[in-house]
Formats: structure tokens, sequence, C-alpha cells
């Protein structure tokens, strides 16, 4: 059994690129870290009594000043910076994630339905994008954010922020996959193998899912790797604009947000650690997503 | 054809570009983070529009580089005899950036012009009841009482050509659509602007007729709004910009130790502070004291006080570069009461007995609420405070909002714990009494940022007769009760006076004013 | 064709008008335009009646279509800040966006479609990880961080390129261009690169991925069985079917660039429209929020419209389609 798996084409072929082993430990070290960032960090930067502001500013333990506690450094609040990032991954990825998740079902699902259907239906779901278009992503935010601050009574805002976040992520990157996935449906809904299955009074979600959906997902893969970093990005961008996080409750974005105040101040590690720890993320997801793309993408076979 | 008379055109205004800068070599190129909203004196109380306007007008009285009041288009002013009020006697011989002839019947129509209902800075005017001209370089201001301060409340009331703004149209401040005085000026001030590009760049030149001698050497004057601190400090280091203020207090030891720069620090008479919602019944944002508000007590209030180091705050937060409050005004601020110097001291085992003696051994949770883009480091702040606090068992749920949404939530009672930044506008300690100690009060004007209403009848009986008191000795005694008064009651927690640090081309001389207003005539550049 | 054009040309007009309606929705959640607009010490009473006189107090519906009837009247209204009116305010600032944003999409399709194709037909080569490892690097960090160490680098370190604005303008008939300057060119590189590298990488991988796809397809195979040469197959078949998806991304990459704009203008203090609505956010001013979305949502309308006539131009079968 498990002879046959890894004798199967995905892990040979995995086996063979040094490039995407390497992305996989990466993405696998992080996403532990991030999930089990609780039992691994020393200080947990949402519990205000696990750091002190005194002990702030120390330098990673290579330089001079520094703290044998501290591997990473501490940033301004005197809280750790490698628990700091590992419960900043976590964040980030949850928000990013879930944002992509909500982005793809929504975009893909009504760029094949305009595709397949074209007409009013497309019209209609079009101009809608282009409504969303023009909206930029940080409108977007104060939209849903206002909404949620009326709605809600005051104590649970700062909870939502997370979800205001990533819905208005979400939100702003469906119509990439919308258009993508429409775009791709006109071209192949004309070809003979869905005009056969068309003819043979298949369900249109059948055809839809089971016959296009296959033959376009090269695209929309691209846009799901490319989209899950941009996520990522954008929570960042969001907390520069100043709606992202509050500070308090760190994300990668939000981290690098803060950093930023540092970057010439010689506290390079505020920005820097969280900075790479980002970059090191999205690459990998990125390689991963190529990688993958290529094993299973069925015109391969 | 026309192509190419393009490219020449373009090729001709590169060359006088920099034909223009080699000539003139005392040109002062300056960022402020926001710029000028308008060129009209009275349209908007702000201080970016009020510092850079006093450049280019000028008002009856001016401040000194000590923020003392002098003389400036009057000359002498005195109490009139027989009713309450102010006469002044104007300066002759001055002229308009046009040529027009200054007198009291300006001063009459600027007046008019600021007390309107269009005038964004009629409350200056508020306790004045007539404005008479005597002859054309005297007029007398009446007051409803007697008011010692009266002069130095109007400094930044800035003096109009009546002649100018008539026949422009602009007798009255824009309310909505734009006037002519929006966007062009005509004063009395050591400069006039040449030209102007609304947040892209203002040129000022300096106006020979001027009436002072005391201006530095600058002869083209260039603002450039930068919003982005990282931006305005780069274009700074590689020479495009002169003059760049407020410098990121990370970065001042960057700056210092570079070749070529260098940076002023001094203190703005801005103190930061925490509020209490002294009225509300129940914390909004707590998760375990529901059906009450802990901070209605006072040992409560002063447990907060005691568990704020203030020293780790300013060491790491504001880089050591902030001096400790004790009371609502700075030290140096005329009615400062060095009697009640003392804050109290960062203890936080007292905070948790004072914690447990008013009923809460186990602390409790509620919101703190602070803006993010207001004040130096504000949100670094409210996150050490929060820390501080959790440290006593106060567990703080932190919020930061952008200003733009602070004031409408804070009037709104959306909070349990704020921060706040108070500069007294006449630099004097009876501002912050108005505005932030007496009781919240819609028809007297009175208590208008006082969000959490604190209230104490004493406080409330004492500010009129500060307003009216002459004697300097007894006045100081009323500010004395009444400071000791809040701090027994710890109606705030005054942190610490905000630092105020300029950066610069070496070779740039400026004289740094604790209101932060940049005044170009001091500016020389070597 | 004609009726295809003004088809859309009407649905573009709803477009509008519904962001127009998201936009003065949500403005009451930006903040409080009164408190800006007052200083400290204006009074309770007198900022209540500025307010009055704004119209903040009217309904939200009565606000909303005095704000469309107005502007259908060609009347834009006038700025909460800086009470100039607000068209001309726009105006002045779409110059400055529309050549930045150009001038990245442009940087970003020269660079990017070559680069695609040239990783899609050697994906093993040395150059071609250099080239994706790179890109992917640059995409990564966020895009405000990426202008501040350019701005670090280029301006401060080497002292060759400005820090912040346009440089050197010239005015062509009310067009502020900092195109026909050296100064203007030399202030426009930063800008237009940190702006272009998201989409310069978007561009080239979504050209290798359409290229590959299409070199593994049949009729590729086939043509390459006939003889055909590489360079012919690959520019002249490959190439040209890979273009609907691309053409389809750098639609949406226009309005990536535009909104990303706001990002890369409050970096480099470009005075453009996207600086104008950061600075209209901070100061609550209504009027020229709404306009800008108007005029943004205009943009992609039009833009979305030639993307889509490219598209029939492009592959007779939507031709066939849209004729039936």
């Amino acid at each position: 059994m498990l002879a046959r798996f890894w004798d199967s084409d995905a892990v040979w072929a995995f086996r063979h690129s040094p490039a995407a082993i390497v992305a996989f430990i990466v993405a696998v070290l992080i996403l532990g870290g991030a999930l089990f960032a609780p039992w691994l960090a020393q200080s947990n930067p949402y519990d205000l009594t696990t750091f002190s502001l005194i002990d702030g500013l120390l330098p990673p333990v290579w330089e001079e000043g520094s703290d044998r506690r501290f591997l990473l450094g501490t940033d301004d609040q005197g809280r750790d910076m490698v628990s700091a990032i590992l419960f900043g991954a976590r964040l980030s990825l949850l928000i990013g994630l879930m944002a992509m998740l909500i982005a793809t079902v929504l975009g893909v699902g009504l760029g094949l339905a305009a595709g397949y259907y074209g007409g009013r239906f497309d019209a209609i779901v079009m101009r809608i994008a282009d409504v969303q278009l023009a909206l930029p992503a940080i409108l977007t935010a104060l939209l849903i954010d206002g909404i949620a601050r009326g709605l809600l009574p005051p104590s649970s805002h700062e909870n939502l922020r997370i979800v205001v976040l990533t819905l208005a992520i979400a939100l702003s990157l469906w119509v990439n996959f919308a258009r993508t996935a429409r775009a791709s449906t006109f071209v192949e809904r004309n070809k003979e193998y869905v005009q056969a299955a068309m003819i043979m009074g298949q369900h249109p979600l059948r055809v839809m899912f089971w016959h296009i959906l296959p033959n376009i997902l090269g695209p929309l893969l691209v846009i799901m790797t490319v989209d899950l970093a941009s996520a990522i990005l954008l929570e960042a961008t969001l907390s520069f604009l100043g709606i992202g996080l509050p500070a308090d409750s760190p994300s990668l974005g939000t981290l690098i947000r803060i950093g930023m105040q540092f970057l010439l101040s010689g506290e390079w590690w505020i920005l820097w650690v969280p900075t790479l720890f980002l970059v090191a993320l999205v690459v990998s997801i990125n390689i991963l997503g190529d990688f993958l793309r290529d094993v299973f993408n069925p015109r391969l076979r | 054809m026309r192509s190419r008379n393009l490219m020449w055109s373009a090729a001709l205004a590169a060359v006088m570009a920099t034909a223009g800068s080699a000539a003139m070599a005392e040109t002062f190129r300056w960022a402020a983070t926001t710029d000028p909203q308008t060129m009209d004196p009275h349209a908007v109380n702000a201080a970016p529009v009020l510092s850079f306007l006093n450049n280019v007008y000028e008002g009856l009285v001016r401040r000194g580089r000590d923020m003392s009041i002098e003389p400036s288009l009057a000359t002498s002013w005195t109490p009139l005899e027989g009713e309450n009020g102010w006469r002044f006697t104007l300066r002759e011989g001055v002229t308009f950036h046009d040529g027009a002839t200054f007198t009291a019947e300006d001063v009459l129509f600027s007046y008019q012009r600021a007390s309107d209902e269009a005038s964004d800075v009629r409350s200056w005017f508020a306790p004045v009841t007539d404005v008479r001209v005597v002859d054309e370089f005297t007029i007398d201001f009446v007051t409803n009482a007697p008011n010692p301060l009266f002069p130095d409340g109007i400094a930044n009331f800035m003096i109009l050509d009546s002649g100018w703004a008539e026949a422009n149209d602009a007798a009255l401040p824009a309310r909505d659509a734009e006037n002519y005085a929006t966007r062009n000026t005509n004063g009395t001030g050591p400069f006039t602007v040449a030209s102007r590009d609304p947040g892209v760049e203002t040129r000022l030149v300096p106006h020979d007729g001027w009436w002072d001698t005391d201006r530095g050497n600058v002869t083209e004057a260039v603002l450039t709004p930068i919003g982005n601190a990282a931006t305005g400090l780069a274009a700074l280091l590689s020479g495009e910009i002169d003059f760049i203020e407020p410098v990121p207090l990370q970065d001042v030891a960057q700056v210092e130790g570079r070749d070529g720069f260098k940076v002023i620090e001094g203190e703005e008479t801005r103190v930061i502070m925490f509020g209490f919602g002294h009225e509300h019944d129940t914390l909004l944002y707590s998760s375990d004291v529901t059906d009450a508000n802990p901070f209605t007590d006072p040992r409560v209030r002063l447990a907060a006080a005691h568990a704020i180091n203030i020293d780790a705050i300013d060491r790491v937060v504001m880089r050591g570069k902030i001096d400790a409050a004790s009371q609502l005004v700075p030290a140096g601020i005329s009615g400062y009461s060095e009697a009640n110097a003392d804050r109290p001291a960062y203890d936080p085992d007292r905070a948790r007995e004072l914690l447990a003696e008013a009923g809460y051994p186990d602390g409790f949770s509620f919101g703190l609420k602070c803006t993010n883009d207001r004040y130096i480091n504000d949100e670094a702040l409210c996150r050490a405070a929060a820390s501080m606090f959790a440290a006593v068992g106060m567990n703080a749920e932190l919020t930061t909002v952008p200003v733009r949404n602070y004031w409408e939530q804070l009037r709104a009672d959306d909070f349990d714990m704020y921060l706040l930044g108070w500069s007294p506008g006449t630099f004097d300690a009876e501002h912050p009494i108005r505005f932030l100690l007496h009781s919240q009060d819609d028809e007297k004007k009175l208590g208008s940022w006082n969000f959490g209403n604190y209230s104490n009848a004493r406080v409330d009986e004492l500010l009129p007769q500060i307003q009216q008191e002459l004697v300097p000795a007894t006045r100081q005694s009323l500010i004395d009760e009444i400071v000791a008064i809040t701090q027994e009651e710890v109606a705030y927690i005054p942190l610490y006076v905000q630092p105020l640090i300029w950066a610069m081309q070496d070779n740039i001389d400026v004289t740094q004013r604790a209101d932060n207003f940049f005044m170009l005539r001091w500016v020389s550049v070597n | 064709m004609v009726y295809f054009i003004l088809k859309r040309l009407l649905q573009s007009v709803f477009v509008m008008l519904a962001v127009a309606l998201l936009a003065f929705s949500l403005f009451r959640f930006v903040g409080d335009p009164v408190s800006q607009m007052t200083g400290v010490e204006t009074s309770v009473e007198d900022r209540e009646r500025l307010r009055e006189e704004l119209g903040l107090n009217d309904p939200f519906i009565a606000q909303f279509a005095r704000f469309t009837g107005d502007m259908l009247q060609g009347d834009f209204g006038f700025s909460y800040r800086t009470r100039q009116p607000v068209a001309e305010m726009i105006a002045d600032r779409i110059p400055a966006t529309l050549e930045l944003g150009t001038v990245a999409l442009i940087i970003s399709l020269i660079v990017g479609i070559p680069a695609g194709v040239y990783t899609a037909l050697r994906p093993r080569g040395f150059i071609t990880q250099t080239i994706l490892m790179t890109t992917l690097v640059g995409v990564s960090i966020p895009t405000f961080v990426i202008g501040i160490m350019l701005i670090f680098l280029f301006g401060v370190q080497l002292g060759w390129l400005p820090t912040f604005g346009r440089g050197g303008t010239v005015e062509i008939g009310g067009w502020t261009s900092s195109l026909f300057t050296i100064d203007g060119w030399r202030a426009l590189i930063l800008p237009a690169l940190t702006l272009g590298v998201y989409q310069l990488t978007l561009t080239m991988r979504l050209v290798r991925a359409e290229m590959m796809e299409v070199l593994r397809s049949d009729y590729i195979r086939f043509a390459t069985a006939r003889g055909i040469p590489y360079r012919r197959l690959h520019f002249r078949h490959a190439l040209a079917n890979t273009m609907i998806p691309v053409i389809t991304i750098i639609g949406l990459q226009f309005g990536g660039v535009i909104a990303f704009s706001i990002v890369t203008e409050s970096v480099f203090q470009w005075p453009g429209m996207g600086l104008l609505f950061l600075e209209s956010i901070r100061f609550v001013d209504i009027p020229v929020m709404g306009v800008y979305l108007v005029v943004i949502a205009f943009f992609f309308v039009l833009v979305n419209l030639l993307v889509d006539m490219l598209y029939i131009a492009i592959d007779p079968r939507l031709r066939v389609k849209e004729a039936a």
C-alpha cells in the first residue's frame, strides 16, 4: 500500500523536484508552527500579562545587547518575535485561506454559470463584477466593517474584525475567478465534448462542474495560488491603510505594518523577521501550487 | 509640428527649472504631513491652516519666539475705562500685499467676518458684545465681563483687507462652495502666496512692504505636503526637502547620526491623558462586570494611575523624549500649578490594594479606546498601557480607531476609558478647565470636550472666577484649588507632554515654538 | 456591433448608479465630516448648524437623490475639505493616475509577456527558475514595503531618482503630463515599477500557464508533426491561443492598477486620484469620495467594454455568436 503510494506518479514527480521538496518542508514547518503556536510559543501575544514593556526592542541573540530568552528579539512592546510570527502566521493563514475559499466558490460558481448560460444572466453577473471592481478593497472593507458595527453590539467588534476582514478580502478577490472562469467557459462550451454532453441532455450543473471545470482548472489554479498570497498581502495593505486588524492581534500584515516604523531606526528585526517569514510562506505556497498544477493537470497524463 | 513645439517647450521648462534653482540660493523647501485645507483665515480653526496663514496674515497681537504676546498690527492695548473690554491702538503705515492701507475699518470688517455664523473661529469672540471704531487707528472691543485674557485669545485672529474681500465677493468665509479667499490671499504678513496647487505645492515669496524687520533670508519658500512619514524622511535625507516635521521618534537617532542634518527637540504644549466615563452606569466593554461602572469610584481611577509605568513608556515607546505630566497643562504655561506638580507614582501593589478596597480584588475587564493616527505613537502607547493595566488585574480591551471616527464615538459615549491629547489654545490653564473639567453645558458652551462628563460643583463655580480675576496671585490660588481637586478625584490621568521634533538640513536655522507653528520669518538658509 | 456597444453603455449607467448607491450607503461609516471640518473650539451648536446646512441630517435617500440629481446636471458639488469644486479637483488629478497606471501596465506587459513565453518554452532552465523565484519574492513583499525600500535605495543611498512627487510636468491642453520631461520620467520610474511588479508577475505566470497548456494540445503537436517551424509555431499559433485569458486578466489588471495605485500614490506622494481619495477618507470628504468612485466605475466600464470588443476581434467564434 505504502509502496504503491511511494511509486505513484505524483510522489515520483515530487521526489524528483527539489524545489517542491524544499517548499513543502517550509510550508509544513510554517503550517505546523501556526497550528501549534499556543504550545510552541513561549509567550502569548494575546495575553498581555505574558510580556512586558521592560523587555522592549531587544535584538536577536546574535546581536549585541540581546537577551537569551528571545531568539529573534522583541518588538516595541516587549513581545517575543518568534511567538509573534507564529501567532501571526496562524491568523494570516486563517484569513487568507478562508478568503480564498469563499472567493473561489463564489467566483468560479458565478463565472461558470455566466459563461455557460450567457445572455442576460451573464450580463448581470458581469455588471455586478464591474461594481465590485470599481469599489477598491479598502472601501469594501470599510463598508462591511461599517455594517457590522451598525448591526452588532460594541463589545463584539474586536472579535468581528477578523470576519469582516476575511469577507472584505474575499469580496475583492472573487471577480478574478469569475471573469477568468467565464472567459474560459466561453471557449470550452463551444467545443465538441461539451456540445455533445449538452445534446445528450445532461444536467447543466453536471456539464459545468464535471466537463467544463476540470478543463479550465489551469488558469484558476494559478489564480488561486497567487490569490492566497494576495489575500495575505491585502490584509497587510489594509493594515497599512489603517483598516486592518488591531495592533494587539498580530497577523503577519499587522506585524509588518508596525515594523515599517522601525525601517530606519536600527531595530531592523521588527520589520524583517515577519517580512521574511511572510516571503517564505508565500513563495512556498506558490511553488507548491505550481507543482500541483503541473502534476494534476488532466491534460498532462 | 505640434509635437516638436511640445518637446521644445518641455526642454525649455527643464532648463528654466535648473536655472531657476541656481539663481535663487535661498529657496527653502519644507514638508508638512497635512496641506492647509484653505487659505481663508476664518474658515477652518485647524492648526495646519492657522500655522501656515500666520506667515501671510497678521493679527492685532502675535506670539513671540517664547510664546509671549507682543504687538503686531496693534502697537498697544489697554483695558477700557468705565466698561469691560480692550482698546487697541493700531500700527500706522502698514500696507496689504496689494498695496492697500491698513486701518481700523479692516479690523472691524475682519471682526464681523470672523464672528459671523459662517466662520469657524467665532468662539474667540463669544465674550465680545460690541466693536467700535474710535478713529482710523483706534478700535475698542467691548466684552460682557472683565476679560484679562482677551488679547491672548485673539493671537490667531487674522486681519483681511475689507476693500479686497468685498471687491472679490469674499466678505464671508466660504461655507460650502469656495470663494475668492479660499485660494487667494491678501494679508499684511511677511510672505505672500505666489502660487498654490492644493495638496501638491504652495509657493511663498517675501512681501517687500512688510512693516517689521525680524525676518530671515528666505527669498522663496515651497510647502509640499508629504503624508507618509517614511517618505518625508527620505525626501529630507536625499536633500530634496530642507525641513520636515514631525520626525518619527524612533528615527531621530538616525537623522542625528548622519552628516549634514540636525534635529531640534522641544515640547509641545499638548498633554496626553486618559479619560474615564464618569457618568456611565455600566461598563460597555466588560466581560465580567456588567452591572456597574468601577470607574465611578475614585479609588479605581487612582489604581489605574498607579498602574502606569511612565518611565518604561518614556524609554521604550517614546525613546526618552517625554516629560511626565501631573496636570492638564505642562510646566511653563501660565496658570501651571507648581503646588501640585507630583503625579501618582508607578506602584502596581498599591494599585491592586486599591482595587481590592473598591471591591474588585480579582480586577475586571473594560474597554480602552484610542486613536491610531492622531498623536505621536498613540497606538503603541495604548498597547503598552493596556499591558500595564492588565498587570494589576484591569484587563483592557483595546480598540484603536482613526481620528475621523474617534470624536464621533466619544461623543456617543462609546468608551469606558479613552485617550485624549489637549493643547491649551490660549496657552493658559483656564483653557482645559473650560473644555475638559467643567460639567457639560451646551448652553454656556462649556465642557464641550469633557466626554466622560466629569462633574464637580466647586470646579464649575471656580471657572468664571478664574476667567474674570485680574490679580495673578489670587487667580493662581483658584487654579491651584481646581488642580488639587481634580488630582484628588483623578478626573483624568495626565501622562506626559507630547514632544516636538523637527529635522532639517544643517544649513537651516529655525525657531521652534511650543504651539508647533512654523514661522517662515524665523528661517534662515546659510 | 453598434447594438452591442449601445447595450453595454446603457448597462454601464446602471453600474455607475449602483456604485454611487453603495458608496453613499457606506459614507456614514467612514466618519463624521463635521468633526473634521471644524476646530476644537467650535461649539456644539455651530457644529449642528453646519451639519444641517450640509444636509447631513436629511434621510439617506434624500441625500443620495440630491447627489445623483446634481451629478446628472453636471454639478459635482464642492469638497468639504477644501471647498473647491470636486469636478476640478478630480480632473486635476486624473492625468497623474492614468500616466502612472498606464506606464505600470506597459512595463508589466512588455516584460511579463516575453518572460511568460520564455519560461514556458524553457521550463527547466536556470534563467527560468531565477525569473520565477525573483518575481515570486517580489510579490510576496507588501507594496508599501517595496516602495519605501526602492525610495531609500535609489532616492537616498544612490541619489539617482527623486523620492516623491511627479518631477517636471508640462501642461498640454489642460492635461498635466510628466511624460515630456526627463525629470518627469525620473520621478515616474519608481512608482511605476512598484505598481507594476504585481501585475508583471501575474501576467508572466498567466502567459506561462496558458502557453504550456497550448503547447501540449493536439493541434500544436499535429503542427509540429507537419513540420511547421518552431518560431512560427510558438508565436503565431501558441501565443495567439493564450490571449483570451490573458486579455481578461489585463482588463482586470487595469482595475487592479487603479485600485492599488492608492497605496503606491500614498507611498510616493504621487498627486493622483488615489492620493486625493485617501486624503478625502481621512477628512471624510463625502463629495470627493462619491465622485471618485463614480469616475473609477466609469473607467472600469470603459475598459471592460474594450476588453469584450477585443475578444470579439480575436476569437472569430465569439463574433459569430454575437451576430446571431
